[in-house]
């Protein structure tokens, strides 16, 4: 037997990972935000304060720019270093040049100061805009791929600098009534695999290794108005009750495709 | 997987953590995990409750709990401090026995006591996801949040660190209230996970 690896502030790496699963960041002086609840230890001088402090207001002003959802995020300042973890999940750093990247909440862990987190349209994910480092967390190794794609919703982690995806659904299973039972039901056969994200333009998609997802973070509501999704408004849509659009009658009740 | 070879000799190991075996091997559960009645009384008191089997035989044992990871810890005289529940396998020559260890533990969720394994040989610690050994020197301090501690090694004082202030209160907490800060020589023995804590989410 070797014996385990001993660290100490001199052999911790800077800015990078230490095993697959924990991460180090070493501030000198400058802060770093996270996760409420995910630094496992640290050495040196280093405070955590929530972002709700008064004194971030400036920081909150550049860096978050919604008082929505800061009460899950921790301002770490000092200098020392720190290691990040996430209930033993892989844990990567990513670097981002005046770039935009839109990630699943659930899956973000750290980032710079120097980044600016917003909600994103799409309900439960957050885009960071800027240049900096931020480290997020994925269930099994992310495999970066290029648009044109279609993703399985629950492996998706995110994407960068390309156009938001949309909803594709698997034309042949869908179709008539015999589609519409065995969507419904599962009869007949249904492989899973009926419904993807579709990924069109130039950018770059991260896709986690398992379809297991990171249980989610609140990113906070979003204003109940006319024209943003996940704002909880209504007026106008066709759906009836259950507030759903229609495809073109390929969806629709089992009452509409019989006709009535 | 933690697998032990023997020619005659014992290990010590958590109940029921034996996964399989080949050669001959004797089971043998050990009241009051071989402390004598005054451990036993000890650990009922203090509910480090740890219940311990002995294994002999000639072969290869192997031993494993809930697919966590496994890290060798070699002890050359000195004492291991470790949670009862985070200890797999020692070797029969190790004593164990039991430990104030005031606020931390507390914080931790985990009890007022923890374990202590003295003597030489070596010990199996259990953590989930591999475990990060960070050492501890007068100069540089280490603080490690109680969820994440596992176990520490060498002469080392621990003290609690408490962040709480009145916004703690009003929903504006850091989540990092709570800290063990390790001062002296030695090493500590973080998991990259957290453990449900009293102290994990203000």
């Amino acid at each position: 037997m070797s014996g385990p690896v001993v660290l100490d502030p001199m052999t911790l790496p800077s800015d990078d990972n230490v095993n697959k699963y924990t991460y180090c960041v070493e501030l000198r002086g400058d802060r770093w935000f996270l996760q409420k609840g995910r630094m496992i230890a640290y050495y040196g001088q280093i405070s955590f304060d929530g972002v709700g402090h008064g004194r971030f207001e400036n920081l909150l002003r550049t860096s978050f720019h919604s008082p929505l959802h800061v009460a899950d995020w921790v301002v770490a300042q000092g200098s020392g270093k720190m290691l990040l973890a996430d209930r033993a999940f892989d844990v990567n750093s990513y670097d981002l040049d005046e770039g935009n990247l839109t990630i699943r909440s659930g899956n973000l862990l750290a980032f710079q100061p120097s980044l600016a987190l917003k909600q994103s349209i799409v309900p439960g994910f957050l885009t960071l805009i800027g240049t900096g480092k931020f480290v997020a967390v994925s269930n099994g190794p992310v495999v970066f791929m290029e648009p044109p794609l279609r993703v399985d919703p629950q492996a998706l982690v995110g994407w960068a600098d390309c156009p938001s995806p949309c909803h594709h659904y698997d034309f042949g299973y869908m179709r008539g009534i015999l589609g519409g039972v065995r969507a419904m039901t599962g009869i007949g056969g249904a492989s899973g695999e009926e419904h993807q994200f579709e990924f069109v333009g130039a950018g770059t998609v991260l896709v986690q290794s398992t379809e297991v997802l990171m249980p989610e973070q609140p990113t906070g509501a979003v204003p109940g108005e006319a024209g943003v999704p996940g704002g909880g408004y209504q007026g106008g849509q066709q759906g009836g009750a259950s507030g759903m659009p229609r495809l073109g009658g390929q969806l629709g009740d089992l009452q509409r495709r019989f006709g009535l | 997987m933690l697998a032990v070879d023997m020619a005659g000799d014992a290990v010590k190991a958590k109940n029921g953590s034996m996964v399989a075996y080949d050669g001959q091997m004797s089971f043998k559960k050990m009241t009051g995990g071989g402390e004598g009645l005054r451990g036993m009384v000890t650990r009922r008191i203090t509910g480090e409750s740890m219940t311990v089997m002995e294994v002999r035989g000639q072969g290869t044992c192997f031993f494993a709990d809930r697919a966590s990871e496994i890290n060798l810890v070699a002890l050359r005289g000195d004492k291991l401090y470790v949670e009862a529940s985070n200890l797999l396998c020692t070797d029969a020559a190790l004593r164990t026995g039991t430990t104030f260890t005031g606020m931390r533990g507390a914080a931790g969720g985990n009890g007022l006591f923890t374990t202590t394994v003295e003597g030489s040989g070596q010990a199996a610690i259990m953590s989930d996801g591999p475990a990060v050994v960070l050492r501890v020197s007068p100069q540089y301090p280490l603080s490690v949040d109680p969820g994440a501690y596992i176990a520490h090694q060498g002469d080392l004082r621990q003290s609690f660190q408490s962040g709480v202030s009145f916004r703690t209160f009003m929903g504006e907490g850091s989540g990092e209230s709570f800290q063990i800060r390790f001062e002296g020589d030695g090493v500590v023995y973080v998991q990259p996970s957290e453990r449900n804590t009293i102290g994990g989410d203000v």
